[in-house]
């Protein structure tokens, strides 16, 4: 008799304890790592949306930055060695799925469960005081004098690289590649006359074009795009038809939590997500700032990171800029 | 006329900015804010990025006098620990422990304090001035700084600290800048990704932190001298001078105005800071001084040119920030992020988006550096009475915090692995009368250097030659080679002999020229002319 109160008892507490486990978190602070530089695109979003989701929870997220490594590697490994309790999430883009193929680590995106905000189109632009003032005087030049125009596109393996090599493949035009930790550190580089080309999101870019520290040339989506102050800027595919087999290769910036956390605690951070993007403040924020909401989460996300993962993957492998086989990865090809 | 329009509009924002809620989150932030950057290990970047979190809610300029209160206190208030115990409260404070403790030994730590205060005070409102008067100016300067400028500086913050902190032989000192930098690359690269000297270990991946290494270095070497030696601070039952002899300050107008100069020009290069900033200033004053001896045994001049710069370095960092969107610091770099939180993005339109935002935030800077005055002055004379406190009592205490701050920092027990070990190294080297400092430099500007020179490499296609062709370029590399060759017996005579009194008389000149008077009253008043 004895024992079955004991086992009744011990059956109780197991059963429960999930469920006080959930009601639990989060007791104390989150931290939510971005992979890339302060002040970069996925930095503010995330920046934003942690700020809402921290009123929804009651706790404060700490959004740090542990930039660098392939394809944000280090903050991903950084994030992947803590515990799967939810009180570190990762902020990070689409350029992520690269990581593993550039060597940065030996995981798949599976250990992610993702939370997409949303994107913003990618733009190239030049230095102002370079003497490129289309699209076609670019890329004639780049292809008279392969390799001497320098151009920035944040740190190897990032969206905006992968959009240089699509341009670089869709128009046979080559430039000499130079990383940074970032958009916003390529983008003073490209202010300063370091590099003459740069290639970010049209988020990362406006201030600095609106302001004439930058030259808008195309925009690398099939639309052409209107910007406040500066007016319409033209499709790269306009003059160059052939880049639509190669672009255009979206954002989704967004965080994740490690996928073997709690369930209960993964729903709690979903529902916060979910709940942060319907606030004004971040409805207002993305449209003020050229960002288009996607708020999938789930099995939804995740697909689109696996899609992601395998087309970034095969792509990078085949423009010969991967270091890693993605078949030996396990990364299928779709 | 549009510069008194400014300054209207400027004593406008203060005057809205006074309200009760205001002052008390001011105070409070302050006062916060030199509690952070007391404790070994939490800097005033970490400050900065907590309490953005907590202000999300507030109005953007109540946030902002909270991030900036936050800001200018924990940049001073790592001068306490520094003065009292020798043990930096933040890397920017390196550079003050060396006349600092020699003053706190000699029983004059409320003096230093106090002088401190001021200083640190004076030099965030010069900064203020240049954030509003400069701005345009200095956003320029700050773009001509590419890969290769930026490896330039890293290096001389190496060599200048190295040169600086040696009691004996300056190569000791650059040896120790060496290992730091040998350090720092430990890890998976920034440009490619691979990884170095990590032997398979998952947690060294992502790089040495710099938080244990300072607090290693710095820390566990100090609290062994002092236990083993009994070391006793000077007498501080006497009720000290807290308040700043104006005098003083007075005398020193020259090394004020100089150091704020360095300060706000360091802060506006982009990702370098008040660390740097405090070395610069500190080895500026002390080469420029009449009598370089006294330096590392509490001279005045040098402790007022480390705090001065150190502080003006805020308002040159928001420089940058506000007119291009790049943060000039680390600490900039957070309030980056606040700033998009509340909807404000810096950049080249700010004057459209947010009309008369630069004149708001220098207003809000305006009063957290009174904030920090006023503080200062009351804190500095509780913390004084820490003193009487058994070395006994008080040692194991700082070990505690030592060990919480190295653990606090993404709460990793491994930095506790390495704190360990670092220390007890540091402490032999410090024995054989090897400085640290010059190790933690390495440690936070070897990434600097390392990535920027072989960017600048891959930009120039592994030609060295825009290294001499670049006119900031040119100019640091002459800086850096000056300051090896030097160190070479036959060269150093030569400048004593021929370029020092050479250097000096235009150092008077330009002197005379901007006050008026001549170097000789000036010495006399100084009392060693």
């Amino acid at each position: 008799m004895r024992s079955r109160i004991i086992l009744a008892l011990i059956v109780l507490v197991l059963s429960v304890s999930p469920v006080l486990g959930a009601k639990r978190y989060p007791v104390r602070d989150i931290t939510n790592v971005v992979v890339w530089g302060a002040g970069g695109g996925t930095d503010t979003c995330n920046r934003v949306v942690s700020a809402e989701m921290a009123k929804i929870l009651g706790v404060n997220i700490n959004v740090i930055n542990k930039p660098g490594g392939a394809s944000g590697s280090i903050g991903m490994n950084y994030v992947y060695n803590q515990r799967s309790d939810g009180y570190t999430l990762v902020g990070l883009s689409e350029s992520v799925v690269t990581a593993s193929v550039q060597g940065g680590w030996n995981q798949r995106m599976s250990v992610w469960d993702a939370m997409i905000i949303g994107g913003s189109p990618d733009i190239l632009s030049v230095t102002p005081s370079s003497p490129y003032k289309s699209i076609e005087d670019l890329l004639e030049a780049a292809k008279k004098n392969p390799g001497s125009i320098k151009a920035g596109a944040g740190g190897a393996g990032s969206i905006h690289h992968l959009n240089l090599l699509a341009l670089e493949k869709g128009s046979g035009a080559k430039f000499n590649f130079i990383p940074y930790k970032g958009s916003a550190p390529s983008q003073t580089a490209a202010m300063s006359g370091e590099i003459s080309v740069v290639v970010t999101s049209v988020a990362e870019q406006q201030q600095l074009i609106r302001g004439g520290k930058l030259r808008p040339l195309a925009m690398l989506t099939p639309d052409a795009f209107t910007l406040a102050d500066v007016g319409s800027i033209p499709s790269a595919f306009d003059s160059y038809p052939t880049l639509s087999e190669h672009l255009p290769i979206s954002q989704a910036i967004g965080m994740a939590i490690k996928a073997d956390a709690p369930a209960s605690v993964k729903q709690k951070v979903q529902d916060a997500f979910k709940k942060a993007l319907e606030t004004p403040a971040v409805k207002e924020w993305a449209q003020k700032n050229y960002y288009k909401i996607s708020g999938k989460t789930g099995a939804a996300a995740n697909k689109e990171f696996a899609n992601l993962e395998s087309n970034f993957g095969w792509t990078l492998w085949e423009l010969k800029a991967a270091k890693v086989n993605p078949a030996d990865l396990g990364i299928p090809q779709i | 006329m549009l510069v008194l329009n400014e300054f209207f509009s400027f004593f406008g924002y203060v005057y809205q900015l006074i309200t009760f809620q205001n002052m008390l989150i001011l105070f409070g932030s302050s006062l916060l804010g030199i509690i952070f950057g007391a404790m070994p290990g939490l800097t005033a970047t970490l400050g900065v990025a907590l309490l953005t979190t907590l202000t999300f809610g507030l109005e953007t300029g109540t946030a902002m006098i909270a991030l900036l209160g936050m800001y200018v206190g924990a940049v001073y208030g790592g001068s306490y620990p520094s003065i009292l115990i020798n043990i930096p409260g933040t890397a920017a404070a390196a550079a003050t422990a060396m006349e600092g403790y020699p003053l706190a030994l000699k029983g004059q730590a409320g003096r230093a304090l106090g002088i401190t205060t001021t200083s640190s005070t004076i030099g965030t409102l010069i900064g203020m001035m240049f954030l509003v008067a400069l701005a345009p100016l200095i956003t320029q300067l700050a773009l001509e700084f590419t890969s290769i400028e930026f490896f330039l500086l890293a290096l001389f913050g190496i060599l200048i600290s190295g040169t600086l902190t040696s009691k004996d032989l300056v190569f000791k000192g650059w040896i120790t800048g060496l290992i730091g930098l040998l350090l720092s690359t430990v890890g998976r690269e920034s440009l490619q990704s691979y990884p170095r000297f990590t032997v398979g270990l998952n947690d060294l991946e992502g790089g040495i932190e710099v938080v244990p290494v300072l607090i290693g270095a710095f820390g566990i070497p100090q609290i062994i001298t002092v236990l083993k030696e009994k070391t006793i601070l000077g007498d501080a039952k006497k009720v000290q001078r807290i308040l700043p002899d104006f005098r003083v300050v007075f005398r020193n107008f020259k090394h004020i105005v100089r150091s704020a100069l360095i300060g706000v020009g360091i802060g506006s290069v982009p990702g370098i800071g008040e660390d740097i900033a405090g070395w610069v200033s500190y080895g500026t004053a002390k080469n420029s001084s009449d009598n370089p001896d006294n330096f590392g045994k509490g001279e005045i001049s040098g402790l007022i040119s480390s705090e001065t710069a150190n502080n003006a370095c805020i308002g040159g960092a928001l420089i940058p920030l506000l007119t291009l969107g790049i943060p000039g610091s680390p600490p900039a770099a957070m309030l980056l992020g606040a700033l998009m939180i509340h909807n404000v993005n810096p950049g080249p339109m700010i004057n459209f988006d947010k009309p008369g935002f630069i004149t708001q935030m220098t207003a809000i800077l305006f009063l957290a550096s009174i904030a920090m005055w006023f503080n200062g002055i009351f804190l500095a004379r509780q913390v004084v009475k820490l003193l009487k406190i058994p070395m006994e009592l008080f040692m194991p205490v700082i070990v505690i915090l030592c060990v919480i701050g190295s653990y606090a920092l993404g709460f990793r027990v491994f930095n506790l692995y390495l704190m360990v070990p670092i220390g007890i190294i540091a402490y032999f080297m410090k024995e054989m009368e090897y400085p640290i400092s010059p190790l933690v430099i390495g440690v936070i500007l070897g990434p600097m250097a390392d990535e920027n020179l072989r960017r600048f490499l891959m930009v120039t296609k592994g030609d060295f030659t825009p290294m001499f062709t670049r006119p900031v370029s040119l100019i640091l590399l002459t800086i850096v080679t000056y300051t090896i060759l030097i160190q070479i017996p036959v060269l150093k005579r030569m400048k004593d002999k021929y370029v020092s009194p050479w250097i000096k008389q235009v150092f008077s000149k330009v002197f005379v020229l901007f006050t008026g008077k001549s170097k000789i009253e000036k010495g006399v008043e100084n009392g060693h002319a």
